[in-house]
């Protein structure tokens, strides 16, 4: 594991900007799959997550010939701009008075007892784009990316404080529409 | 760190302390040892949300996305000499097929090597532009700084 102030990427980035597949290929392996994640749980919806990921990444790929070292963790950078995309998406969404994120699953609990696995993801990933944007994304930061308080709290650009309000506040909204499911998963 | 803080923190970071902030571990596990029965059934509470969370769906890239951006990534890059030595035969290849289009059009044959033509002198302009202005310019890169 780097050390703190280290970019584990920064060979690899180094790579992409000399036009190194091989690098490019590793970078994605590494990073890819992460931004993906980052922008499903925050849109609900594959198809503009695929299109966050890749506008991500187009991105990355202008900025790595000049990248210097020392400036932002390239994941945390990766991170800034699939936030921004995703906000761009959301925002444009309550424009056009989308105002129901996409559900991706049946939303009822079954009356028999057993859910399956798809129903229950289903049900997560829309009691999660009922949130509050804010709240929405700390919980997605910090819970599913892994990031650290101060590194989550300056993508969000609020206190580590704040932060702590956000997620306290979102986990106990989350915990009131998902209560049904809590015995599946003890 | 007192039971109420304990269990603040709790509610926002969730049932393992091992990913609470770093500077706060230490504090928790030491009062979770001084009241383990009350601040373990905390955490126990907080893991089952956190478990639930992990069942959030995620997504793997597709094939088109991986090849998209495969295809999108900066290429090597070429040398100066070489990015010269492309644009040269280019021209010289074009200026010598548009004076053979001379002659062919006066022959009958001018529409092939129009084409023919015209593909070429596109060849000598579809060149990668050179990086820098010191790669574009051999007679500068005695001047030229780091960059």
């Amino acid at each position: 594991m780097a050390s703190e102030g280290e970019d584990p990427d920064l060979a690899l980035l180094e790579g992409v900007g000399r036009g190194e597949q091989a690098a490019v290929r590793r970078l994605l392996d590494a990073r890819l799959p992460r931004i993906l994640a980052l922008a499903r749980r925050l849109l609900a919806d594959p198809d503009e997550a695929q299109d966050v990921a890749q506008e991500t990444f187009l991105r990355a790929w202008k900025q790595a010939p000049s990248w210097r070292p020392g400036q932002a963790r390239f994941d945390t950078w990766l991170h800034r701009v699939a936030l921004n995309l995703c906000r761009d998406r959301l925002r444009r969404r309550r424009e056009t008075a989308m105002v129901q994120p996409p559900e991706v699953a049946d939303l009822a609990p079954t009356g028999e007892g057993a859910l399956l696995g798809v129903q229950i993801g289903g049900r997560i990933e829309t009691a999660l784009a009922a949130l509050p944007e804010r709240q929405r994304e700390a919980i997605v930061l910090c819970h599913h990316q892994g990031l650290g308080n101060k590194e989550a709290a300056a993508l969000l650009g609020v206190s580590v404080e704040t932060l702590e309000s956000l997620l306290g506040r979102g986990r106990r909204a989350l915990r009131a529409a998902l209560a049904d499911l809590m015995e599946a998963v003890r | 760190m007192t039971p109420d803080r304990f269990a603040d923190l709790a509610a926002a970071h969730g049932g393992d302390i091992g990913r609470w902030p770093q500077d706060l571990r230490e504090a928790a596990r030491a009062a979770l040892a001084a009241d383990p029965s009350r601040l373990g059934a905390v955490l126990a509470a907080e893991a089952d949300l956190d478990r639930l969370l992990d069942l959030a769906p995620a997504q793997s890239a597709d094939a088109a996305l991986l090849g998209l951006l495969l295809e999108a990534a900066p290429k090597p890059r070429r040398s100066a000499s070489a990015w010269w030595a492309g644009l040269a035969a280019g021209i010289g290849l074009a200026v010598a097929t548009v004076a053979g289009v001379a002659v062919g059009v006066a022959s009958g044959a001018g529409e092939r090597l129009d084409r023919r033509a015209d593909a070429l002198l596109a060849a000598a302009y579809d060149q990668p532009e050179p990086d820098t202005a010191a790669e574009a310019l051999p007679e500068l890169l005695d001047e030229a700084t780091d960059l």
